[in-house]
C-alpha cells in the first residue's frame, strides 16, 4: 500500500484533497502511470467525482505531492516534438509536451500538457493545475456563487 | 386570453395617489395595470416573456434589511421613504446629488437639472451632512455615486471627494456628461488625486447624430477625449447609455463593441432603459419602451450572438425584475468570452447579497493601475486557459442594465427592495426611482420636498 510523505501530507490538505482519494489513485493505477527515469518520479491520475486527482510518487510507493483540477481533460490538440523525458507505462510510448484540451462550465480552451498520442492520453502537471486552471475554475466559480 | 399573475400597488399617474394594481400577462408579455377612481385605467408593458418572468423569482436575495430605519411605516410604500422599516433590502450604492446646477441642456433628464424651478447647490457642510447620512446608515464597504445637475460644474469637489474619504466612504463613482474632464484635464487630476474611483459617463453612442437627439448637441469626440483622459490619469469608467427605441436601440451592439476597443479603461457599459420621469417630450406609449429582456435580444442580435440573453442574469441585490448583468472577459480580437450564464441557474447563495454586490462594484470597478500601461494590448490568443486567465485580471467588461420604474411603470414590490439610495437633505434615503419620480405634470414625490427648502 502507498504511504504519503509528511510534506505531501500537508500538501493534500492544503489543497482540500482526501489522503484515502491520493492513496487509491497509486494503489488502483497498475501499469496506468507515467515514469521519468532522471527523477525516478511517477505521476498517476483518475477521476474521483467532479475532480481529476494525480498523485506523484516515488518507486517505493511514496507520495512526493498531489494536486487536482476540475476541467475534464478532453482531446489532444498538439502532440508535440519535444520529447519530455516521461514515459507511459502501459505502452512504454514516450511523452511529448504537447497542447491538450479542457472544458470547465461550457468553456473550452486548452493547456500545455504531456502527451501521449498512441493511446490519446494526456497529463497536466502540477504547476499547471495549480496555477492557470485553478485560477480559471475560480473564476467561474466566482460568477455562479 | 389574459391570466393574472401578481398583485402589488402603484401610483395614478396623474395624482400620484396610491392605487391596487395587477400583473398580467397577455400574448406572453406581462403588463402592470391599475386604475384610479378620478383619471382613469392605465396598462404598461414591462416585461417580454411570462415564463422567464416567473423563473427569475428564483433568483431573489434573501432580504437584508437596514439595521436601523429613519422612518416609521404608516401609510406604507411608496410613501414613507427614508427607509422606513418595511424595507427589505439595505443600500449597495448610496446616490448624492451635490449640485443641481450642469453645463448640458438635455432634452431627456431625470434630475430636470437647471430648470426645475429650484436651486441646489449646497455648502460643503451640508454636503458633510449628506456623507454622514451614508456612513449612520450603511456599513462598510461603502459605495457613493455623487451624482447632480453635473458635479463636475463644481471646482470643489476634489475637495468633498477628500472629505467622502476621510469620512469612511469606501468607493467614489462620478456620475457624470464628460465635459468638463474631457477639456480641464488638470481638474481630472485633482479628482484622481482626491481619490475618485471610477466615472459613470453618460454615453449615448458613437454617432453624433444620437448626442443630437438627446442631449441637443454633438459629444462624441467630448467623450472620446475623456476616455483617452482616464486613461492617461488611470481612473476607469463605465458608460451610461439610455436607451431609447426611437433614439439608439439600433446602435446597442457597437456601443458594446466600442467599450471593448476602449478595455482596460472602460470597465462597463451600463444601459438604462428610457425612463420617462423628469424631463421628456410626450406621455410614453408601450412602444416608446423597451423592457429588458427585449434590450437582452437586441444586443444578442447586434453583436452576432456574441453576448447571448442567455448571459444576462439578475444581480438579485435590487428586485430580481430591474436590473440584469453580465460578465466577459475581452479577448485580444476584442471578442467577448461571457462568464455569465442563466444556465448555471439560481445562486447558491442569495443571502446578504447587498454586501456582497458593494464589494464586488468597490473591488471590481476599480481601475487597475498598474495595467494601464497597455503591456497586454498585443498579446495574442493562443487559446490557452493561462492567457485567459491573465487577460480576466484586467481586460474584463461588465454589460448590465437596470429598468428605473416611472410613475406608469413602478410598482410596491420592486420599490420595497431597491438598494439604490438617493440621500436626502434631511437624514434620508429613498429610493432613487422614488426620488426621481413625477406624475404627468411634473410633481414630484420626494425630489423637490428634498431639495427646495
Amino acid at each position: 500500500m502507498a504511504t504519503i510523505s509528511a510534506a505531501a501530507k500537508e500538501i493534500i490538505e492544503k489543497r482540500g484533497l482526501k489522503e484515502k482519494d491520493v492513496i487509491g489513485v497509486v494503489d488502483g493505477c497498475g501499469d496506468d502511470k507515467i515514469y521519468n527515469k532522471e527523477s525516478k518520479l511517477f505521476i498517476a491520475k483518475k477521476e474521483i467525482g467532479e475532480l481529476t486527482v494525480y498523485a506523484v510518487f516515488n518507486e517505493a510507493g511514496e507520495v512526493q505531492t498531489a494536486y487536482s483540477h476540475k476541467m475534464k481533460i478532453l482531446d489532444i490538440v498538439l502532440e508535440g516534438e519535444t520529447d519530455s523525458g516521461w514515459v507511459y507505462c502501459k505502452n512504454n510510448q514516450p511523452l511529448k509536451n504537447g497542447h491538450t484540451n479542457l472544458t470547465y462550465m461550457g468553456a473550452t480552451r486548452s493547456g500545455p500538457s504531456l502527451t501521449e498520442p498512441v493511446s490519446g492520453e494526456s497529463w497536466f502537471e502540477e504547476y499547471l493545475s495549480v496555477g492557470a486552471l485553478t485560477a480559471a475554475e475560480g473564476l467561474f466559480q466566482q460568477k455562479r456563487a | 386570453m389574459s391570466e393574472k399573475i401578481g398583485e402589488t400597488n402603484a401610483l395614478c399617474p396623474e395624482c400620484m395617489r396610491t392605487i391596487k394594481a395587477e400583473k398580467i400577462v397577455e400574448n406572453d408579455d406581462v403588463y402592470i395595470t391599475k386604475t384610479c377612481p378620478e383619471h382613469g385605467t392605465w396598462k404598461v408593458k414591462i416585461w417580454s416573456g411570462a415564463k422567464h418572468y416567473k423563473y427569475l423569482y428564483e433568483f431573489s436575495a434573501t432580504p437584508k434589511v437596514l439595521e436601523k430605519f429613519a422612518m416609521p411605516t404608516i401609510n406604507g410604500c411608496p410613501n414613507d421613504c427614508g427607509l422606513c422599516e418595511r424595507h427589505m433590502q439595505h443600500s449597495c450604492l448610496n446616490v448624492v446629488e451635490v449640485t443641481n446646477h450642469c453645463n448640458l441642456n438635455c432634452p431627456i433628464c431625470f434630475a430636470t437639472a437647471n430648470e426645475c424651478g429650484y436651486n441646489f447647490h449646497p455648502d460643503i457642510e451640508t454636503i458633510r451632512d449628506m456623507f454622514q447620512t451614508v456612513v449612520n446608515y450603511v456599513n462598510s464597504p461603502r459605495v457613493v455615486q455623487i451624482s447632480g445637475g453635473e458635479p463636475t460644474v463644481r471646482d470643489d469637489l476634489p475637495e468633498i471627494v477628500k472629505m467622502a474619504k476621510e469620512m469612511g466612504i469606501e468607493h467614489i463613482e462620478i456620475n457624470t456628461n464628460a465635459v468638463r474632464i474631457s477639456n480641464d484635464i488638470d481638474y481630472l487630476k485633482k479628482l484622481k488625486e482626491s481619490g475618485v474611483d471610477d466615472f459613470y459617463m453618460q454615453f449615448d453612442g458613437v454617432d453624433d447624430k444620437i448626442y443630437s437627439k438627446t442631449r441637443g448637441i454633438p459629444l462624441f469626440k467630448i467623450k472620446e477625449n475623456a476616455i483617452k483622459n482616464c486613461s492617461e490619469v488611470g481612473i476607469g469608467v463605465t458608460l451610461v447609455v439610455t436607451v431609447s427605441p426611437d433614439i439608439n436601440l439600433y446602435h446597442v451592439g457597437d456601443i458594446i463593441r466600442y467599450a471593448a476597443s476602449k478595455v482596460p479603461t472602460v470597465k462597463g457599459v451600463h444601459f438604462q432603459p428610457i425612463s420617462y420621469f423628469g424631463r421628456y417630450p410626450a406621455e410614453p406609449q408601450d412602444k416608446n419602451r423597451i423592457t429588458l429582456p427585449d434590450l437582452a435580444r437586441e444586443i444578442e442580435k447586434q453583436t452576432n450572438g456574441m453576448l447571448k440573453v442567455d448571459n444576462f442574469i439578475p444581480t438579485s441585490c435590487s428586485n430580481v425584475h430591474c436590473d440584469m448583468k453580465s460578465l466577459s472577459i475581452v479577448l485580444p480580437d476584442r471578442s467577448l468570452f461571457p462568464l455569465t450564464t442563466m444556465a448555471l441557474g439560481p445562486p447558491s447563495k442569495t443571502d446578504n447579497v447587498a454586501d456582497k454586490t458593494r464589494t464586488e462594484v468597490s473591488q471590481f470597478w476599480r481601475f487597475i493601475e498598474n495595467t494601464m500601461d497597455g503591456k497586454h494590448e498585443n498579446e495574442t490568443d493562443d487559446g490557452s486557459w493561462k492567457t485567459f486567465v491573465n487577460r480576466a485580471k484586467t481586460h474584463y467588461l461588465t454589460v448590465s442594465a437596470m429598468a428605473f420604474q416611472d410613475v406608469w411603470t413602478g410598482e410596491t414590490e420592486r420599490w420595497e427592495r431597491c438598494c439604490i439610495h438617493t440621500v436626502t437633505l434631511d437624514g434620508k434615503l429613498v429610493p432613487f426611482c422614488l426620488f426621481n419620480l413625477t406624475s404627468t405634470d411634473g410633481t414630484t414625490l420626494y425630489r423637490k420636498r428634498t431639495f427646495c427648502r
